[in-house]
């Protein structure tokens, strides 16, 4: 009972963060200074972020929860870095949509690790292959953020 | 509590079982089974009489993976002819002994020859219990129960067959968690070192013929994290890419598996055969490290198939040598 409790509290922490960084999103989706400084701006914060969960290696299997964590904290910070900027098309507001969307998903497989839940950890995992966010940011001409980390 | 009632606990209950591996499942076995049809070839009543019971599982094959387990088979109501339905719920060990559950109704019953038994067709119950919302994943061959007890056969998402062994429950004899764990009967293990007769037969460089097409190709700055959790879980990481090489007197075993952009190595040791049985133990640090796993499998003319276990995970692995 008190597992399903922290999944609907986690749910409801999850669609706060997701409705505050829409919220965000949308503010940055009027027309404006235009795509240039988006592209640039999105660039380098994805090089940055993508840098970051490089460096995290390879999760030994201890180590799991540490690592999903990480790697939502730098998504998190991402979302916030690029819906801070002006997005002027659909390409690039889908992107920035994706990054949002993929925030409560890392959340609950943070969840499902912490309890050793490995097969929900995997499960979940689905749904960040779904929002293909490697298409989205090719959509958007966005190169860096395109490319999938590497851990040296 | 009515049947309809019933029913519904044992789905509702079901789903938050598969969310959790609580335990305390007394209900799956006093729960019912509804909407099942008249099987096509029916079997007489007073043959499958004799298994209308509640029963807990005693005994079972250790390569099941079972812990424990209760089961429970009625008529259905209203059926006419009358037949058998059943239910069960076993636990299950996970790589590293977390307890997992798994719902299964039995299902049509089918005479066995010789009059030995009845059969039934095990569908996994996922989010509903109702016939036509589940799954085929196996069969159950109950042998005619002598007294208070009843042996059979168990065949379980594409293995086995177990073997298994209940003991009727008494009217009041009622589990309020999982039942006492049962005990694991062992098969043979294979003895043979190698993999085969001669090191000719299966020394060599090996490529993997089941690799899936990468999950992370498309997924930019999430791909890593994909990657990773595509190789956790027992049922089966997802691997798209690998290689194997066997060499050495004894044999050991070079594993490369990929997962997404996520490359593991595995060291395979004491590599056994028997038949077509193929059995090693798994390393992540070299032969000298500690045994993390193992390997089960079978092979013969230059393939090796089978899941190689790492803690948590699971790689479902087919091989061949190049």
């Amino acid at each position: 009972m008190r597992y399903l409790a922290s999944l609907v509290a986690i749910g409801v922490v999850g669609a706060m963060a997701v409705a505050g960084c829409g919220g965000g999103g949308s503010s940055s989706g009027t027309s404006g200074s235009g795509g240039g400084d988006f592209v640039a701006g999105a660039e380098s914060a994805c090089t940055a972020a993508n840098k970051q969960i490089a460096a995290l290696g390879t999760p030994q299997q201890e180590q799991v929860t540490q690592y999903i964590e990480a790697t939502e904290e730098t998504i998190e910070k991402l979302h916030r870095q690029v819906a801070g900027l002006d997005a002027s098309g659909a390409t690039e507001t889908a992107y920035v949509e994706g990054l949002a969307e993929a925030i409560p998903v890392l959340t609950k497989m943070g969840n499902a690790a912490r309890n050793e839940n490995f097969d929900a950890v995997r499960e979940l995992s689905a749904g960040l292959v779904e929002i293909k966010l490697g298409e989205l940011a090719e959509a958007a001409e966005l190169k860096s953020c395109a490319e999938v980390p590497v851990s040296a | 509590m009515g049947r309809l009632k019933q029913l519904k606990l044992v789905v509702a209950l079901g789903g938050a079982i598969a969310l959790s591996a609580s335990v305390g499942v007394a209900w799956a076995t006093t729960g019912a089974t509804t909407g099942y049809p008249q099987p096509k070839h029916p079997v007489p009543a007073t043959v499958q009489a004799p298994f209308e019971d509640r029963y807990v599982l005693t005994a079972v094959g250790s390569g099941a993976g079972i812990r424990s387990g209760e089961m429970k088979f009625e008529f259905e109501e209203g059926s006419s002819p009358q037949f058998l339905v059943g239910i069960s719920q076993f636990y299950s060990y996970g790589p590293t002994g977390e307890i997992e559950t798994g719902l299964f109704t039995f299902y049509p019953p089918k005479e066995l020859p010789n009059g030995k038994g009845l059969g039934f067709t095990a569908l996994k119950v996922g989010a509903s219990a109702q016939y036509g919302q589940l799954t085929e994943d196996g069969e159950l061959r109950l042998f005619t129960p002598e007294g208070a007890k009843m042996k059979g056969e168990l065949r379980l998402h594409g293995g086995g067959p177990w073997p298994v062994e209940f003991k009727v429950l008494d009217d009041d004899e009622r589990y309020t968690a999982s039942p006492p764990a049962a005990r694991q009967i062992h098969e043979a293990e294979p003895s043979k070192p190698g993999w085969g007769g001669e090191p000719s037969e299966y020394e060599g460089e090996y490529e993997l013929t089941n690799g899936a097409e990468d999950p992370t190709a498309k997924a930019g700055s999430l791909g890593a994290v994909i990657g990773v959790a595509q190789g956790l879980g027992v049922k089966g990481a997802v691997v798209s890419e690998g290689s194997m090489k066997v060499e050495g007197d004894p044999a050991v075993a070079t594993v490369e598996l990929e997962t997404g952009d996520t490359n593991r190595t595995f060291t395979l040791t004491k590599l056994v055969w028997q038949g077509d049985q193929r059995v090693a133990q798994v390393h992540n640090e070299g032969p000298d490290s500690p045994p993390v796993g193992r390997f089960e499998g079978t092979g013969g003319q230059g393939e090796v198939k089978g899941d190689l276990v790492s803690g948590h995970s699971v790689y479902k692995v087919e091989f061949k040598l190049k």
